[in-house]
């Protein structure tokens, strides 16, 4: 037997040479499927558990609790986006909190619920007249002009828009008002003469004509309220970059570093950063880059948010520094030839553009105001609570955070984290004090409040006419409210702190579980579900992935992918084995019909073409595992850039340093070679079934 | 003297597209052990049929084929072969030699099938057969290297390695040339000699014929004398 088996293999070994040209094809495709089964693998497994790590230690934690009778699926990351997704509520978080925590490997329990608000951004008319305002107290006549040009710019936007409006409105009385008041201000003398504190014109300014225009465009911001000591101890990536942190009990909001850089920067500065990205991380220059030479193309003609951001001090340090670097204005006017020095040192291209960036970012950034929220500010946001009314709060920014490795991907950190008082209160859940308030209203104006809709629509519609600053129920386009200024000194209703028992009870949307041992998350989740269903709670439980919808399948998807494309490389390795040896029976038939005459069994013949086959692949196949072993230690030196931002996600962290699997060096080798030899056993059966008179054939 | 083939009323039938080839008809025939027998006729007459028959290649249509007294009709393929291994020796028209393997090795390969030899009895036995058809010198060249006549004294060899009871030999000289031819009869003649293996060999050549002790003659099929 042995001895048979050693003469088997001898005899392959000499065919295997004979046939080289065939061998080393075969060879060469199961190297290849080696080599891309083990580099594949390896770097999915690698992404996996990079991607399981950013997923788990941002947000999501293992499990994700959230209402059974919820209306759509619960998606941390995406979904949301689109519109609203409801997933219902967990009216009592403390009751779920204490069945979760009955499970020993139930780490802790982080209440959550996440939303989208507009974020109130004031009216440009408004920061003009307050600039302009200052400009003529400190007499800058450079300023002023300026100023009084970009309010001549609004007046005629507005004339625009008022036309516009007036085709819809039914209210041709305050149409045919606004225009006057328009008109009067359009006037060449109005302006014209404002060189002075002129009150009796500013105010004129302030009531009559900032009110027609409407805010700027709103911007919308996702948040997520949380408790955020619980927060900070269960998600380790959570780092604060900026400002200081939301302490206990302490309402308030943490900006998302992401949200900040994309939506909330100047957008001078954001041409500057899109433009350096590209070209340094994805290394594409601006010439012959369609998006790239549109933000070149935008650059210059942004000189006017900077402009507007200077004093006459800021302003001729600026214009001082461009000529050092040989921008010299034409005008000999400090504004108009400061406008001409920023519109041609806006002007980028390939050669200039490294220069320039670190020019704007050492010299002009300081001097604007970079960002729309700073902390330290007050900002209001707005939602529409449940019932449809809409709501603001306003919230203290406390400070800027990222998720530790994530800071440029899109998908951890779109959420600004808020306490869970500020979420109620924009999502509707109203506090005791709203409570109380209605309840006086109520009392007061004998209101028969039915449900909680009618309720809050007679609070929120009194509270308007009553001065209350928390709650606003007119709409975001037209304000008429010139009694604005007051309001804002009375103390809102919703307090700056809280007690912390609050958000130890009461409503969430989801809740995060982390694990003891996150190897057991399925275990878990099955003792979990029974203990819920005992205890009569209708939440429902999903693991990271599921929580995190597409983005937490995506580890799947690809290995769909690439086991795919595997399988597609083996059928076709095995079409040309079982092809090459049924052609090798042809030619070999009287070899075969010669060892079958003078004795050797079927069994013989076709052990010796598998192990024809089983050697191609080992051969191929470990020469396969070698090259996937040397490619993947390099990757594991070098490490792979993430080329965008999803990709960052996914490699948690700006390279992926892939790790060798040896079990799946070692055994990848073995198993290819098993797959090809097993699937050869019907062309070698048939070698196996040529008779011994073959042997007899004349033919050589 | 005890009979190393009988064979009783054999025929054999092939099937050819929709009609049938009567390869051999009816054939009585005994060999005893230690004959050096030819089986002659022209081509086509069905000498090839009745060594494959008597070589357990293939089953008779009919009637029945004794080896050293054992019915061959009701073996299965495995004890068939097993049969061919162990008792039958086997000389081709063309050699059949394995070509990715030396001399030795082709010699030594029945005896690796078989198992149970020591490599040393292996390479005994093999040096001692190479020694005896005169090879001693090529044991390492692989096979395509070699003369026709060469070729052939290695599957005598092979043939002999296991050592049968019964060497057959299909138109063991058709490819060779007459001198070569003769003196690879005068080779199995002397291993007949020296082992008392049974040798029965076709041919239609009667040059070759002549070195027989005994003559069959076959024509269409059937024994005309023997
Ligand atoms: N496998 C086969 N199928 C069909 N006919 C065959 C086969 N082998 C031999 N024959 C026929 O049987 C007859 C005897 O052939 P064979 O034994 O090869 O003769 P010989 O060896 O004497 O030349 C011939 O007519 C031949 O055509
Ligand atoms: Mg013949």
């Amino acid at each position: 037997m042995r001895e048979s088996l050693a003469l088997i293999i001898k005899v392959a070994f000499r065919n295997l040479w004979l046939y080289r040209l065939k061998s080393t094809v075969i060879a060469g495709l199961l190297c290849m499927g080696s080599f891309i089964g083990i580099v594949g693998l390896s770097l999915l497994h690698d992404v996996e558990h990079s991607m399981q790590d950013s997923i788990i230690s941002s947000v999501a934690g293992h499990l994700q609790a959230y209402s059974s009778k919820a209306k759509d699926d619960l998606a941390l990351f995406g979904g949301a986006f689109m519109g609203r997704a409801d997933v219902g509520t967990i009216p009592n978080l403390a009751s779920l909190r204490d069945v979760v925590k009955q499970n020993t490997n139930v780490a802790d329990f982080i209440p959550m619920g996440s939303d989208m608000a507009m974020l109130g951004r004031g009216n440009e008319l408004d920061e003009t007249l307050t600039s302009l305002r200052g400009a003529l107290k400190k007499g800058e006549t450079d300023i002023i002009a300026q100023r009084k040009d970009e309010l001549k710019f609004l007046f005629l936007q507005l004339e625009r828009e008022l036309t516009e409006r007036a085709k819809l409105s039914a209210d041709k009385e305050l149409m045919d008002r606004y225009r006057a008041d328009l008109n009067h201000a359009l006037e060449p003398d109005f302006l014209g003469t404002l060189n002075a504190l002129d009150e009796e014109k500013l105010l004129f300014l302030d009531t009559h004509i900032a009110p027609i225009s409407g805010e700027k465009q709103p911007i919308y911001l996702m948040y997520l309220g949380t408790d955020i000591q619980l927060f900070k101890q269960n998600f380790p990536k959570f780092k604060l970059v900026e400002g200081e942190p939301l302490g206990p009990g302490q309402r308030g909001i943490l900006i998302s570093y992401k949200v900040r850089e994309t939506q909330l920067k100047a957008v001078v500065a954001r041409l500057f950063d899109e433009l350096k990205k590209r070209i340094d991380r994805v290394r594409v220059p601006i010439k012959g880059d369609v998006e790239n030479e549109r933000a070149a193309a935008d650059l210059p003609k942004q000189y006017q948010q900077i402009l507007s951001s200077l004093d006459r001090h800021k302003a001729d340090v600026l214009s001082e520094f461009l000529k050092s670097i040989g921008i010299k204005p034409k005008s000999a006017e400090l504004i108009t030839g400061l406008k001409e020095q920023l519109q041609e040192f806006l002007q980028v291209d390939d050669t200039n553009f490294q220069e320039r960036y670190k020019q704007f970012y050492a010299q002009i950034a300081p001097k604007m105001k970079l960002y729309e929220i700073s902390p330290g500010e007050t900002i209001v946001l707005r939602s529409y609570t449940k019932s449809g009314y809409l709501k603001s709060v306003p919230l203290k920014v406390f400070g800027v955070y990222t998720f530790e490795g994530l800071e440029d991907s899109d998908l951890a950190g779109v959420m600004n984290i808020t306490d869970l008082i500020t979420f109620r209160e924009l999502y509707g859940e109203m506090n005791e004090e709203s409570k109380k308030e209605l309840e006086a209203m109520r009392v007061a104006s004998s209101t028969v409040v039915t449900d909680a809709a009618g309720a809050e629509d007679a609070l929120f519609g009194a509270g308007a006419s009553a001065s209350v600053p928390s709650v606003d129920t007119h709409p975001v386009e037209t304000k008429t409210d010139s009694k604005k200024k007051e309001i804002l000194h009375i103390k809102p209703v919703i307090s700056d702190v809280f007690p912390e028992s609050e958000i130890q009870k009461g409503l969430a949307l989801n809740g995060a579980i982390r694990l003891k041992d996150g190897s057991k998350i399925k275990e878990t989740r099955a003792e979990l579900n029974k203990l819920l269903k005992e205890a009569g709670i209708e939440a429902k439980l999903v693991d990271w992935q599921e929580a995190t919808g597409i983005v937490g399948q995506f580890a799947n998807i690809v290995r769909l992918v690439l086991i795919f494309a595997l399988g597609v490389i083996f059928l076709v390795a095995l079409v040309i084995i079982n092809n090459s040896i049924i052609v090798g029976t042809l030619n070999r038939t009287k070899e075969i019909g010669t060892m079958r005459a003078i004795g050797a069994q079927k069994s013989f013949v076709l052990g010796l073409f598998l192990a024809e086959t089983a050697i191609t692949g080992l051969i191929g196949s470990i020469i396969g595992a070698t090259l996937a072993t040397v490619f993947l230690f390099t990757l594991h030196i070098k490490g792979i850039p993430a080329p965008n931002d999803i990709v960052s996600f996914l490699f948690s962290g700006p390279r992926l340093y892939p790790t060798l699997q040896w079990n799946l060096v070692m055994t990848t080798p073995f198993v290819v070679s098993l797959v090809a030899t097993i699937a050869s056993i019907y062309a070698a059966r048939h070698a196996a079934h040529v008779k011994p008179a073959e042997a007899m054939q004349e033919k050589e | 003297m005890s009979q190393a083939v009988t064979i009783e009323h054999v025929s054999k039938v092939y099937p050819l597209g929709s009609t049938e080839v009567q390869a051999l008809r009816d054939i009585h025939l005994s060999f005893d052990t230690g004959e050096f027998t030819t089986v002659a006729g022209p081509s086509g007459c069905g000498k090839s049929t009745l060594l494959n028959l008597i070589g357990c290649m293939d089953t008779p249509s009919r009637g029945e084929v004794y080896i050293e007294g054992q019915p061959i009709s009701k073996l299965g393929d495995k004890e068939l072969t097993r049969l061919r291994l162990d008792k039958l020796g086997f000389i081709f028209q063309s050699f059949n030699l394995i070509p990715v393997l030396t001399v030795f090795q082709n010699i030594e390969f029945p005896l690796l099938i078989q198992g149970g030899f020591t490599s040393k009895e292996r390479s005994d036995r093999v040096r001692e057969l190479m020694e005896e058809v005169g090879l001693s010198a090529q044991a390492k060249q692989k096979s395509n290297a070699l003369s026709g006549g060469q070729r052939q004294r290695v599957a005598i060899a092979r043939a002999l390695v296991t050592r049968p009871r019964i060497v057959l030999a299909d138109e063991p000289t058709a490819n060779l040339d007459s001198a070569t031819g003769e003196r690879i009869i005068d080779l199995m003649k002397a291993v007949n000699q020296s082992h008392k293996t049974t040798f029965i060999f076709s041919t239609h050549d009667p040059l070759v014929m002549k070195h027989a002790t005994r003559i069959i003659r076959l024509r269409d099929g059937e024994v005309l004398e023997g």
